[in-house]
């Protein structure tokens, strides 16, 4: 008997075996159908062929009437759209992920129209990124390079180009597009961000403070640039901040980025130097013995990576060396006053 | 198991429970055989039709495929760049349909040059009736935006109209699946198909413009209107897609507007400073040829593009446009 019982026990656990490897294999496979299913059919949302704007759109009740920030002479030229980010690339295509990798929450947009010239128009775009760091990144960069800082704007960000204008009013960054350069559309156009700079509530309080870190004898103005991430093609280099110095007549790049400890900012240093190395970077003499061992030749550019405390800090693609390393200096002093301050 | 059980357990008992067992599972296979959905759940219930666009090339001509014309005026410019590859009448035969297939991603103005232009676009309308003897010719997109916004603000449904094209609007029923064959994106995947189901000749035009994802919009990026469903998925994998599209879609001839680019900001722009003036046309029979030239537009080089190798690759077109000896030319 007991034989008996060892020989099924033995037999219901080869039984029990199998069924756990069915179950497994049927795993295996769901996986595998699921990896590779149809997107045109499986994606997100509805899944026919072309969809009707209108049912990708979500209209946002507690969002602000944008007709009210916009003159009495013009008139509605279309619904008020409201996107998300699912539904972003549905309006700017293949600059969605330019947002939504910088927090993107909601688009509000609309179209306007002059009651007595339908060929003057204007375009609302209202970006909600979330806050104010996220708003900065995707203003400064798609700042364009010839625009003109208006007064408007004071001691927020903004600036004007010859039928646009475009600023960030704390968490929003706002773009307001004229169908002309028409000297009347573009008062409207001002007419239009100041009444959304005085009635659109925000939270003013918010302050990105190393705008503040970098120095600014040689800066180049409104040059300054956030990267939340994949800076310079490296994941490692993440909330980087870069500005332009001309320095000896030469255009050069600084950038920094503060961690939380000086050991983390250290291993991105190392990290992004290793980076560039494996890239094609050569270590290359410095002039400034101070940085010895932090320079380095990318490609005939010069490319300098140091910390300073908390922060990661250097030089991009400097196209000369000694403008490079002056710069990198400038740099440390500041941040290295910067420290002692805080 | 207990020891009580173990010792209660015989012969009979086990192979009855293991009989059991067996008839159960069995059962349960049979079951899930028969419910079985090789297919999945799809977007309607009747069968789907996969397409394939019909092939709408020329006879290639030596010497006579690509023409790149330098001047400020697109009337003139595409003019001499159909004249210099054997005018309209090569491509468009008397009595024959044509669909011209703009870029109308988006509700822009035309100063903004996120969208063909319109004097263009009624330009190569006339040129299709008026030499090429053209019997019909259609102007349609399956734009980003809003269908007929888009038709409207760029400027395109009324220049086209006026130049007696009959503008087609993007409709559900108006989409088929299609598959490429040795494509890895494309298939089983709707595409705006019963415009260019029926018609004789294609051509396409298209802006040269910055893009934030594949680094430039230029002709083979223009066919990307053409798919339907949830395209932004493809942006993932942008290069793959766009050389897919010009495997895909066989034109009979391209129009590549360089005379404004769109350098920055693209591709949607917004700002007239976006603009540069390049006073550049390209026409080709070879789409992987005028954007190769294209890109120079954008100050990028042929490898700053990986989607064109991989057309090029694919047989689309050759990247090294002079060996197709371009003829240059320039009007005032």
């Amino acid at each position: 008997m007991a034989s008996a019982g060892r020989r099924a026990k033995v037999l219901e656990s080869a039984i029990s075996i199998c069924l756990l490897a069915l179950l497994f294999v049927t795993g295996v496979g769901i996986f595998i159908k699921q990896y590779n299913s149809d997107m045109s059919r499986f994606g997100i949302g509805t899944v026919t062929t072309v969809q009707p704007l209108q049912e990708l759109q979500v209209i946002s009740e507690e969002k602000p009437d944008l007709s009210s920030f916009v003159p009495a002479e013009f008139e509605s030229l279309s619904e008020t759209e409201v996107y998300q980010p699912v539904t972003l690339y549905e309006k700017i295509n293949g600059k969605a992920p330019l947002y939504i990798e910088a927090g993107f929450e909601e688009l509000s947009t609309k179209r306007f129209v002059d009651k007595n010239d339908e060929s003057l128009w204007m375009e609302l775009f209202v970006y909600d990124m979330g806050n104010v760091r996220n708003a900065f990144s995707v203003y400064s960069i798609q700042r364009r390079a010839d625009a003109d800082i208006l007064s408007l704007f004071h001691t927020s960000f903004g600036y004007r180009t010859s039928n646009a204008l475009y600023f960030v009013h704390s968490n929003y960054y706002v773009e307001l597009v004229g169908s002309s350069e028409s000297d009347e559309l573009f008062k409207a156009l001002i007419e239009v961000a100041q009444k959304i700079r005085s009635d659109l509530p925000v939270d003013d309080k918010t302050r990105i403070a190393e705008l503040g870190f970098f120095p600014t004898e040689n800066l180049v103005l409104e040059s300054i640039k956030l990267y939340l991430a994949n800076a310079f093609g490296f994941e490692g280099l993440t909330d980087t901040f870069t500005a332009k110095y001309n320095i000896e007549g030469e255009t050069v790049t600084a950038f920094l980025s503060k961690r939380s400890e000086p050991k983390d900012a250290k291993m991105v240093v190392e990290n992004y130097y290793n980076f560039l190395i494996d890239n094609g970077g050569v270590v290359k003499q410095a002039v400034n013995k101070v940085f010895e061992g932090k320079v380095m030749d990318f490609y005939g550019t010069t490319e300098i990576v140091f910390a300073v405390g908390q922060f990661v800090a250097g030089v991009h693609e400097a196209e000369n060396q000694q403008a490079a390393e002056k710069a990198a200096d400038i740099l440390t002093n500041k941040l290295n006053n910067v420290m002692s301050n805080e | 198991m207990s020891e009580d059980n173990e010792k209660k357990l015989d012969r009979r008992k086990f192979i009855a429970r293991a009989g059991k067992a067996a008839i159960s599972l069995a059962a349960a296979g049979t079951v899930a055989y028969l419910v079985y959905d090789s297919k999945g759940p799809g977007p309607s219930t009747g069968v789907e039709e996969i397409v394939t666009l019909p092939d709408f090339t020329v006879s290639p001509q030596a010497g006579q495929t690509i023409s790149i014309v330098k001047g400020p005026d697109r009337v003139k410019t595409v003019d001499k760049a159909i004249g210099l590859l054997g005018g309209i009448e090569r491509f468009v035969k008397p009595g024959e349909t044509v669909a011209i297939k703009p870029n109308v991603a988006f509700a822009s103005p035309p100063m903004l040059g996120a969208t063909a232009n319109p004097e263009l676009v009624a330009e190569v309308v006339r040129l299709c009736y008026s030499r090429g003897g053209a019997k019909k010719v259609y102007v349609t997109d399956n734009p980003i935006n809003d269908p007929a916004s888009c038709f409207r603000l760029s400027g395109i449904g009324k220049a086209a109209s006026e130049a007696n094209a009959e503008v087609v609007m993007p409709k559900d029923n108006l989409f088929k699946h299609t598959t490429l064959s040795g494509g890895r994106l494309i298939k089983d995947w709707p595409i705006f198909y019963e415009p260019f189901k029926n018609i004789d000749k294609l051509i396409g035009i298209a802006p040269v413009k910055d893009h934030h994802r594949s680094g430039a919009s230029m002709s083979m990026k223009n066919w990307y209107g053409l798919l339907g469903g949830r395209r932004n998925i493809f942006h993932q994998d942008i290069n793959t897609i766009i050389a897919e599209l010009a495997m895909m879609v066989r034109p009979t001839l391209v129009i590549l507007d360089g005379t404004t680019v769109m350098m920055t900001n693209g591709p949607t722009g917004g700002s007239a400073s976006d603009l540069k003036r390049a006073n550049t046309l390209i026409a080709s029979c070879d789409m992987v040829a005028a954007d190769s030239y294209g890109c120079s537009l954008l100050g990028l080089a042929v490898a700053d593009l990986p989607y064109l190798a991989k057309a090029e690759k694919a047989g689309a077109g050759t990247t090294n446009y002079e060996t197709l000896k371009p003829k240059f030319a320039t009007v005032s």
